[in-house]
């Protein structure tokens, strides 16, 4: 944090005094008050009196405390224009399109799967076919890792959980005939340095087809917090080097990319490690703090940097927290950037998101329960309004999806918006006093804990102390004794439990034979390219890295000198050495 | 087995980049009072040699995006070269395909353990104090 004074105690400040015009009139509400308390006592049964108030328990869940019932006094100090307004205007707690879904669908943006080059070729064209308006491109662990596919460290893991694309070659082959000038792509490249090796290689390919990159549309995640938090790895770069390759990675696409989507603020990877819905917004917003106030330093204006900040959220199974997850979020963003930035442009003040539906609430057991859980979940992120949407399959638990799985998740989506009819009306949920009022919750929980991380010092310095980690660390234990407990009912696990035997699912097995494949054909690619200017290319890198220069001008110029990934890893590790995550049991 | 607590050393792929089972797994032996030795990614061989090292009596492995068969065979044969394979015990969780539970514990693993039924606390703790007791001489 460069600022003196932390988010927190600036909104306080700026959002003070002005006049509030209050929903409720306080006769109305000084009537309900006393009926309120007349029907306690006299209609609610003594136990449900003593219980008012119950902690709900569930996982991934943040345990806000439910009332029996809500009532206007829950949110008596509501100013409905201050605090909720129109659809597609400010505060945006209604959703940042006046129109929403009436206007365009939810993007629906399966995730393909696992396989070769080719594989993934063929998977996506099907779901092309089958309707898909976006696409993800998942990439196997080695390439997820920045190891090329004939490292040691590889083996076991070449084109298991997704593509391996490991050079510009690689790339071509993939996205073979797909008119990636119509689709938009979100490459699935989580951490800043593998946004900075392989953007710059789907740019090249692009290059090569002809295709100008102003016509690309798409996103990478390029995120500090997966990359130095979430991630188990065998080497990290420190954090203050990692959160610059994020800062430089956005200062160029967003100069040579123009539509391109430069961060994806990914809470959902970290709420899927272990944490709460609060704690996922709280550090995914600590992190776009943190990047503001460094592009401002860079000498942009907020407005340049915040247009195409996204967000991506997990979506869990206390349902009405996360119908309150989004709307607060939401609300909070739009504060952040116009209060404490002094943006301008409301497109900068939206807090867009893609949604994924929880992976780790759903269960080995009974597996079919999957799409009914993945189904809530979906509703939830569809009420709230999320721009783009994937439902997991049911056969998390198992391994990467299959594409039989893959049906009823793009499906279940396709359900929701051509049979619920849930999509006609903007934010259905808004007005609910319940729904209110748990908003206001997560808006202040959520500020409460952003205060917390930029007292130590923002992102970076939060993720080194190694606070964050511990934090995760705990939650995992106690979430852990809580399901063994029985405190959280898991159906199928430990309530109503299954006799069912382990079902038969069809799972993608290890191909062994595409590992020497890929060994063969990684020579071939360093056999036939100019040697001496791929190793130029890389010393150009190592310092740029050193001498404070924009990165991923550099790993473009290694890109099209068909330099691999695992080599400009290597120049990363060389010129900013390496850091150890902190003990965390 | 030396006298005192069971020594563990816990660790995952070289580039896995799911830790959530390895942590807790790992705090529940530690819990059940076993000696965990947290090493995190790394290669087969380097498990072998840090399981050597600490004189560990258990080798854990958490697995979720890579085969488990292939680091389960380089892990066993590493043991084999470096003489440790027959007094250790080796156990192995994640997420993985239901047949690949019957290969690993042909190939020799004590435990194998793919979340749900079969994998709870009680299970994994009474895995390894079992198969510790029927590796003691009589």
């Amino acid at each position: 944090m460069s600022a003196e004074r932390t988010t927190k105690e600036i909104l306080e400040e700026k959002l003070a005094g002005g006049e509030r015009v209050p929903l409720y009139n306080p006769e109305a509400l000084k009537v309900i008050e006393k009926e309120l308390e007349e029907w306690k006592n006299k209609t609610v049964r003594e136990k449900d009196r003593k219980n008012w108030e119950i902690t709900p328990h569930t996982i991934l869940g943040s345990g806000i405390p439910r009332r029996l019932t809500y009532t206007p006094l829950d949110i008596a100090n509501i100013d409905y224009m201050k605090d909720i307004g129109l659809p597609g205007g400010e505060p945006f707690t209604r959703g940042i399109h006046a129109n929403m879904y009436r206007g365009r669908t939810f993007t629906m943006r399966p995730l393909p799967g696992a396989g070769t080059t080719e594989e993934m070729n063929r998977k996506w064209k099907f779901l092309i076919e089958q309707g898909a308006t976006g696409l993800s491109v998942a990439l196997d662990l080695p390439t997820v890792q920045m190891f090329d596919s004939d490292e040691p460290e590889a083996k076991g893991h070449v084109a298991v959980v997704g593509v391996p694309l490991c050079c510009v070659d690689d790339w071509e082959v993939a996205f073979k005939d797909i008119p990636i000038d119509k689709i938009s792509y979100s490459i699935v490249t989580h951490f800043p340095r593998n946004t900075a090796i392989l953007l710059p290689m789907y740019l090249v390919m692009a290059e090569r087809r002809g295709i100008p990159w102003d016509k690309l549309t798409g996103s990478v995640q390029n995120d500090i917090v997966m990359e130095n938090l979430v991630r188990g790895a065998i080497e990290y770069i420190p954090p203050e080097d990692c959160f610059r390759v994020q800062c430089d990675n956005i200062e160029f696409i967003r100069k040579e990319v123009p539509q391109w989507n430069y961060i994806t603020l990914n809470g959902y990877n970290l709420r899927e490690y272990g944490t709460t819905g609060i704690t996922e917004m709280a550090v995914a917003m600590a992190n776009g703090i943190s990047i503001v106030e460094e592009m401002m330093s860079r000498g942009y204006d907020s407005d340049w940097v915040g247009e195409r900040i996204a967000f991506f959220w997990a979506f869990a199974n206390d349902f009405f927290e996360e119908v309150a997850k989004n709307r607060a979020a939401r609300r909070l963003w739009y504060k952040i950037m116009k209060y404490r930035f002094g943006a301008k442009n409301p497109r900068s003040m939206w807090l867009r998101t893609h949604v994924q539906t929880s992976g780790a609430s759903l269960t080995r057991e009974e597996p079919i329960n999957n799409i009914i859980r993945a189904a809530y979940h979906a509703m939830a992120s569809i009420l709230t309004g999320t721009q783009s949407l994937h439902v997991s399959c049911f056969d998390e638990a198992f391994s990467v999806p299959s594409e039989k799985t893959l049906l009823p998740s793009v499906r279940t989506q396709q359900l929701i918006e051509q049979e619920t009819q849930v999509t006609q009306v903007v934010d259905p949920l808004a007005g609910s006093f319940f729904v209110e009022w748990i908003t206001n919750e997560m808006e202040r929980k959520v500020l409460d804990e952003l205060d917390e991380i930029e007292k130590m010092g923002g992102i970076a310095k939060a993720i080194a102390s190694g606070r964050l980690h511990h934090k995760i660390a705990e939650h995992i234990e106690r979430e852990n004794r809580a399901i063994e407990s029985g405190e959280i009912s898991v159906v199928g696990r430990n309530v109503y439990k299954s006799e069912e035997p382990e079902p038969q699912i069809e799972v993608s097995a290890y191909q062994p034979e595409v590992y020497e494949q890929r060994k063969a054909m990684l020579q071939k690619v360093r056999d036939t390219r100019d040697n001496e200017k791929a190793s130029s290319c890389l010393r150009a890198l190592v310092d740029a890295c050193k001498r404070g220069k924009n990165v991923t001008y550099f790993t473009l110029e290694c890109a099209r000198a068909n330099v691999t990934e695992g080599e400009m890893r290597k120049a990363f590790t060389e010129a900013f050495g390496t850091w150890k995550p902190p003990f965390m049991l | 087995m030396a006298e005192g607590k069971i020594r563990v050393v816990m660790a995952i792929p070289a580039l896995e980049n799911h830790t959530k089972g390895y942590l807790t797994v790992s705090g529940m032996l530690r819990d059940a009072g076993m000696e965990v030795i947290l090493l995190g990614n790394e290669l087969p061989e380097r498990v072998v040699e840090t399981a050597l090292q600490e004189s560990a009596d258990v080798i854990g492995i958490s697995t979720y995006c890579g085969s488990p068969v292939v680091f389960g065979e380089d892990l066993l044969e590493a043991a084999e070269k470096k003489n440790i394979r027959e007094k250790t015990i080796f156990i192995i969780g994640g997420i993985f395909p239901p047949e690949d539970v019957p290969n690993l514990i042909k190939m020799g693993f004590a435990g194998v353990f793919p979340p749900g039924p079969g994998s709870r606390r009680e299970d994994i703790i009474s895995c390894i104090r079992n198969a510790i007791a029927s590796k003691k001489p009589n």
